[in-house]
């Protein structure tokens, strides 16, 4: 067992550091924020510049953790690029991994991933939007909610009921995934405003009135799309745990600034017992989130995922964000709350609800560890 | 609850219908506007506090009406709470005219009482004239403020300063919030024990300060509620979760639990101590409340159409303003050892 990462990762946290020290200045990140704007330059010089290594998921792993850190909204925006790319790469077939998995990768396009609906998230089995065979194309009818790069993507995989369910017990059969262009007619966009945080990301509802699909942009087989996107889920929610590690980190970074800076001091000269107990703790739960999250990873990147671990990195990163960004402005008083530590407070919400909320992460956990016997 | 607060609950009720509901998204995050503000006087809703010159203020119907404020809007109370902390500490009769009739507006600055020594600029009296900067200084957009100089005296300042860059703002957020920079020889020293005074008006916002928290929790806990009867996953309304309605229900439990608590404070003379153990745990209740309110709502939660997430900012921005941990912590424990404790 070895806790250390090689050289060429740690070479990949300097170059996410440095990105994000020149890119992700307070003024461009306040300004994101404050008017909902994707960071559209920035992501276009990370693209440029290659700041995600996608030949290397470890490098892609601490990139995230270590932009966010430095900014959430800002560093969810420039890896959310290829979300949903990872169904290319293990159900696509070879021509839709060319026209759309590689030029994602490449930073060449965005995609986008649309499973929730207005009607439920959660319950992805009980999504409701149809596709309909009709000669050489499938027609798309229906609408998908709150979804990431909603405006920006040049396509979205989305997921689709083609037949009905064998029975009420077997809701996730039928279901497919399909590409879909966003220039597709019939198909709409609406920007959704006035989030908590995240604001930097773009979220949209997605419409589709007779959208037109042809048939080889189904990814794999018809009726295995539920299958598919719980997969997906399990790589992402590895992705999202770093996100959590990411926010967590930077408050702990923001409140020992502070008690260096600003904090009270007992008449020996040290920090007050009560911030050094609350730095003491945050910090063992960094760590640990950090340790879940790597498990998670390492037994995902050896292709051996483990999605017991997997949804544990995911729901105990969230609490930890959620966490140490309320316990850090609580302490910092004034000094937190304008800092940029306010917007890390409401960044850090979004985790324990997209990519499966906390109450599903745990209750993967449990149902599969008695299903399996054991993490 | 006696007759009186519950008449004046349902005027409060009524005038967040008539006038705040449907202006909740504004109220919130831009601007109140003078008629509103104008309104909100009109009721007399802001002066409603004895002077400070009392040793017990009288904060009960205050209380009151912040509680039903905050249910619909918490910006429009700590509105209110700023107005009445202001009238409560000035005595000047054409200022405080101006103020309680919603003309002019006033506000107090506590960051002294909440940062280090220092740490929020420095304000001086020389030659006639004060000089210097004020940090964290929430109603900046106000006509008046009441504020301390490093040499403890508490001034009116009634011209002469303006407001600085906007500070990032978690809550509140029609509230001015920045630095002010003062250069004014148009002022009135109101105290020479200037901390004192203002540190004494601090603790009577105990029990006010609770109750905006508390008009919060029972708003955010209104909406997760009716949420969860209503909402279906897995073919199931998200009442018959577990998860959600075990956690709901214990916070409801609290939330009641703090409401006759407050009603007992209200209807006697509370003691510093008991004003401060309400306070401690509402503020703390409603950040909980919201935040799980907010996972109720799931997505929908984290938009402000739902009217939600202001709670969630509201919260955590009214546990920061109004109040500091470590130092109401000290002096908590001090009343409940009733020795020094909580210093090392
Ligand atoms: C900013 C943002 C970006 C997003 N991006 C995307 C995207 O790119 N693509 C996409 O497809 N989706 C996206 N989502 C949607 C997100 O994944 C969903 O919001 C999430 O899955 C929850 O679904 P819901 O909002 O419908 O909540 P619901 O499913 O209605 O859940 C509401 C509440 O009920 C709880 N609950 C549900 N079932 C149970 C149960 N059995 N036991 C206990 N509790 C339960 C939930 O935990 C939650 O607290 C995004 C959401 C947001 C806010």
């Amino acid at each position: 067992m070895d806790f250390e990462l090689s050289d060429d990762i740690k070479e990949a946290v300097v170059r996410a550091k440095e990105f994000a020290n020149k890119y992700f200045t307070e003024e461009v990140a306040e300004k994101s924020d404050f008017n909902e704007e994707f960071p559209t330059d920035i992501v276009a010089i990370s693209k440029k510049e290659k700041v995600l290594d996608f030949s290397n998921p470890w490098k892609v792993l601490v990139t995230i953790e270590e932009l966010v850190r430095r900014d959430p909204g800002l560093g969810i925006s420039v890896t959310i690029s290829a979300f949903g790319a990872e169904i290319f790469m293990f159900f696509g077939n070879d021509a839709q991994k060319e026209k759309y998995m590689n030029p994602v990768f490449a930073g060449k396009r965005t995609l986008g991933l649309g499973v929730t609906e207005a009607g439920g998230g959660s319950d992805v089995a009980g999504i409701k939007c149809e596709a309909r065979l009709d000669g050489d194309s499938y027609v798309l009818n229906g609408g998908k909610m709150f979804i990431s790069n909603g405006q920006i993507a040049d396509h979205f995989l989305v997921l689709a009921r083609t037949s009905p369910p064998p029975s009420p017990e077997k809701k996730h059969k039928g279901l497919s995934v399909f590409v879909v262009d966003s220039k597709s007619p019939g198909f709409a966009i609406n920007k959704l405003h006035g989030k908590l945080g995240v604001r930097a990301t773009n979220t949209a509802e997605l419409i589709f009135d007779n959208v037109r699909v042809p048939k080889e942009d189904m990814v794999g087989e018809e009726g295995k799309g539920f299958y598919y996107i719980m997969t997906f889920f399990n790589i992402s929610r590895i992705y999202v745990a770093a996100q959590g590690l990411g926010i967590a980190h930077g408050a702990l970074d923001r409140l020992i600034e502070y008690s260096k800076k600003y904090a009270p001091v007992s008449e020996t000269g040290e920090l007050n017992e009560n911030l050094q107990l609350a730095i003491a703790e945050i910090a063992t739960r960094v760590e640990a989130t950090r340790n879940i999250t790597y498990k998670a990873a390492s037994y995902l990147f050896k292709f051996t995922p483990n999605p017991i671990v997997t949804s544990m990195a995911k729901f105990y990163a969230a609490e930890t964000a959620v966490f140490a960004t309320k316990r850090a402005i609580e302490l910092m008083s004034l000094h937190g709350l304008t800092s940029d530590l306010e917007r890390f407070f409401r960044d850090a919400k979004i985790l324990d609800i997209w990519e499966g909320t906390t109450e599903v992460e745990k209750l993967i956990i449990t149902r599969m560890m008695l299903k399996e016997g054991g993490a | 609850m006696e007759e009186e607060y519950e008449i004046l609950e349902n005027t409060v009720k009524d005038f967040n219908a008539k006038y705040v509901e449907n202006n909740s998204i504004k109220f919130e995050n831009e601007s109140m506007g003078k008629e509103f503000v104008k309104l909100l006087a009109d009721q007399g809703f802001f002066s409603m506090m004895g002077q400070s010159g009392e040793e017990v203020a009288d904060v009960k119907t205050l209380s009151v009406v912040l509680e039903n404020l905050a249910k619909s809007v918490p910006a429009v109370a700590v509105k209110t709470l700023l107005a009445n902390s202001f009238l409560s500490l000035v005595k000047d009769p054409e200022v405080t005219e101006a103020v309680a009739n919603g003309s002019k507006s006033g506000t107090v600055t506590f960051s002294d009482l909440l940062v280090g020594p220092g740490q929020n600029g420095s304000l001086l009296l020389s030659d006639g004239k004060i000089k210097g900067e004020k940090q964290f200084v929430v109603g900046s957009d106000s006509d008046f403020i009441v504020t301390l100089l490093d040499t403890g005296e508490l001034v009116l300042l009634k011209s002469g300063f303006t407001a600085g860059k906007k500070l990032k703002r978690l809550g509140f957020r029609s509230i001015g919030f920045s630095a002010v920079n003062v250069n004014s020889s148009d002022y009135e020293v109101l105290s020479k024990e200037g901390r004192k005074e203002l540190e004494k008006l601090y603790y009577q916002l105990s029990i006010p300060v609770a109750a905006i928290s508390l008009g919060m929790s029972k708003a955010v806990s209104q909406k997760g509620l009716d949420y969860a009867k209503v909402r279906t996953a897995f073919g199931h309304y998200l009442k018959d979760f577990q998860p959600l309605a075990f956690e709901l229900t214990s916070l409801i439990a609290e939330t009641e639990i703090l409401q006759r608590y407050f009603e007992v404070l209200i209807s006697t003379s509370p003691s510093r101590k008991e004003a401060m153990f309400l306070k401690h745990k509402a503020l703390a209740l409603a950040k909980d409340i919201s935040k799980t309110s907010l996972q109720i709502h799931g997505g929908y939660g984290y938009l402000e159409d739902f009217g939600i997430e202001k709670f969630y900012r509201d919260s955590m921005a009214l546990s920061v303003l109004f109040h500091n941990e470590e130092h109401e912590m000290e002096v908590l424990s001090t009343l409940v050892f009733e020795t020094k404790a909580g210093f090392v």
